[in-house]
């Protein structure tokens, strides 16, 4: 019973948040360090964090699974801190003073679930393609058709904007058109299909990249949570002020 | 370059009489309205022009929050050597001219630098509140420095969730394994202890006072160390 006290007060003490953050903010600080001149650390564009982490040499990733066990921490620490806050003071007639910084909260658990699902579920498949190119796309059969590379040079021969036509295609048939533009992927089949690359000569040519973001939604989601605690917050506090 | 140089001028002379700040902040407003005409697009690619943002940003912020101090005197004569300081430096920066790539080409990433600088310039003021704090420990000047990190952190925060939905519209994923990323989270999560911390009695008074001013090197390190030291999607 002691200890189970004892781990309460740890998880629901404001102190516990506090040297939760410097520690976090310390190991990114020693991962700022080691990542820029490490090559190892390309490799994470391309493979989950998850998969790549337990491929490393301990030296390149001890912060890393530092991080990653502080964040975990944090995540209960902010919870426990969330339900007390609101059993503590729900009686206050600012409900909504009591609320938003739950809300800003909750908000960051989200983008913290995110990224767990990103680290653990996305993956990425490039793959160079001309006027005709067929590439699949994922396990379920499905095919992009390539079917016209539109590029368009400003004055000084640069890239000015560009335009790609495909078409995904199931058991031989087209089931959905689409248009890739820069900012405007495509994503007609719950993967994400952007041009990283695009060359005018000698024949038209994209280089796309295929990926599947398990966290974007759940990122959107809790970036929107956050920003409306923080907001409700900062409006709160100046109409008290005034 | 003429209005900036003017700008320059003025902000140096504002150190002595503080309406010149005001004329320092219009000239340099005037100069990014003619440098937008010019180019055809919001002038914030490259260090020149995040610089003449950000230190117009500062000016601006500076006015409405200064008025509320009593120390009011030394606050703008320390944001006018700021102004100078930077402008001097956006002066001497390398202007980026040329078209801008077709991804960069949206509101998204117009509305994430700019976002950036503003909470930027935030966190300068705060840091020139702590410092003034620290000579005099007046309320007023801790609570404006609290003032300008909690809506520094705000707009931060809202240009990194603006961040994210580019990157995921330009090349498919809300998060890269960057310098510039992690110094980001680095500074998001420095903030977040700041204003965490200041819920605590023992972190109240010279402590958050002098985090502010810390802060405002880990801004400046994430801004122009990360940017011209470090190879990313951010590099200068």
């Amino acid at each position: 019973m002691k200890i189970l006290n004892y781990i309460l007060k740890f998880f629901l003490s404001l102190q516990t948040s506090l040297w939760l953050l410097g520690l976090s903010l310390l190991l990114m600080l020693v991962g700022a360090v080691i990542m820029p001149g490490n090559p190892a650390f390309q490799e994470l564009h391309s493979i989950q964090l998850f998969r790549w982490i337990t491929t490393q040499p301990l030296q390149i990733t001890w912060w890393l699974w530092g991080l990653i066990g502080v964040l975990a921490v944090m995540a209960v620490n902010t919870l426990f801190c969330s339900v007390e806050s609101i059993i503590k003071k729900r009686k206050v007639t600012h409900w909504l003073l009591l609320i938003s910084p739950q809300v800003i909260h909750i908000g960051f658990l989200f983008i913290l679930l995110a990224h767990l699902l990103s680290s653990a579920g996305a993956y990425k498949m490039t793959a160079v393609a001309r006027e005709g190119s067929l590439i699949r796309i994922s396990e379920k059969a499905a095919l992009l058709k390539v079917n016209n590379i539109n590029i368009k040079l400003d004055y000084y021969g640069g890239i000015a904007d560009y335009k790609v036509d495909v078409e995904y295609i199931r058991d031989g048939k087209v089931f959905e058109r689409d248009v890739i533009r820069p900012n405007d992927p495509s994503d007609k089949t719950g993967v994400n299909i952007v041009v990283k690359n695009i060359s005018p000569y000698p024949r038209e040519a994209v280089l796309l990249e295929i990926h599947s973001e398990p966290g974007a939604v759940w990122a959107l989601t809790g970036g929107i949570l956050f920003m409306a605690g923080i907001v409700c917050l900062i409006m709160l506090k100046v109409r008290i002020e005034r | 370059m003429t209005l900036l140089a003017l700008s320059f001028a003025l902000y140096l002379f504002a150190l002595w009489k503080r309406p010149l700040l005001y004329g320092g902040l219009l000239l340099q407003i005037a100069y990014m309205v003619s440098r937008g005409a010019e180019l055809g697009r919001l002038p914030l690619v490259g260090p020149h022009d995040t610089l003449v943002f950000l230190t117009a940003s500062i000016a601006a912020f500076a006015i409405p929050f200064g008025f509320t101090l009593k120390e009011r005197d030394r606050f703008f004569a320390i944001i006018a050597a700021a102004a100078a300081l930077f402008t001097a430096f956006a002066m001497t920066a390398k202007q980026h001219n040329s078209p801008l790539p077709p991804v960069l080409k949206t509101f998204w990433f117009e509305f994430h630098v700019v976002l950036a600088f503003m909470s930027y310039a935030l966190f300068g003021i705060a840091a020139i509140c702590g410092g003034l704090y620290i000579k005099k420990q007046q309320s007023t000047v801790d609570g404006l420095a609290y003032r300008a990190i909690l809506i520094g952190y705000c707009l931060f925060t809202l240009s990194m969730i603006f961040g994210g939905i580019w990157a995921y519209l330009a090349w498919g994923t809300y998060w890269m394994w960057t310098p510039k990323e992690l110094w980001t989270s680095i500074l998001w999560a420095y903030y977040s202890f700041y204003l965490h911390a200041r819920l605590t009695p023992s972190w109240s008074g010279k402590p958050m006072a002098y985090l502010g001013i810390v802060g405002f090197g880990v801004v400046m390190f994430t801004y122009l160390g990360v940017s011209l030291l470090m190879k990313s999607s951010h590099s200068f």
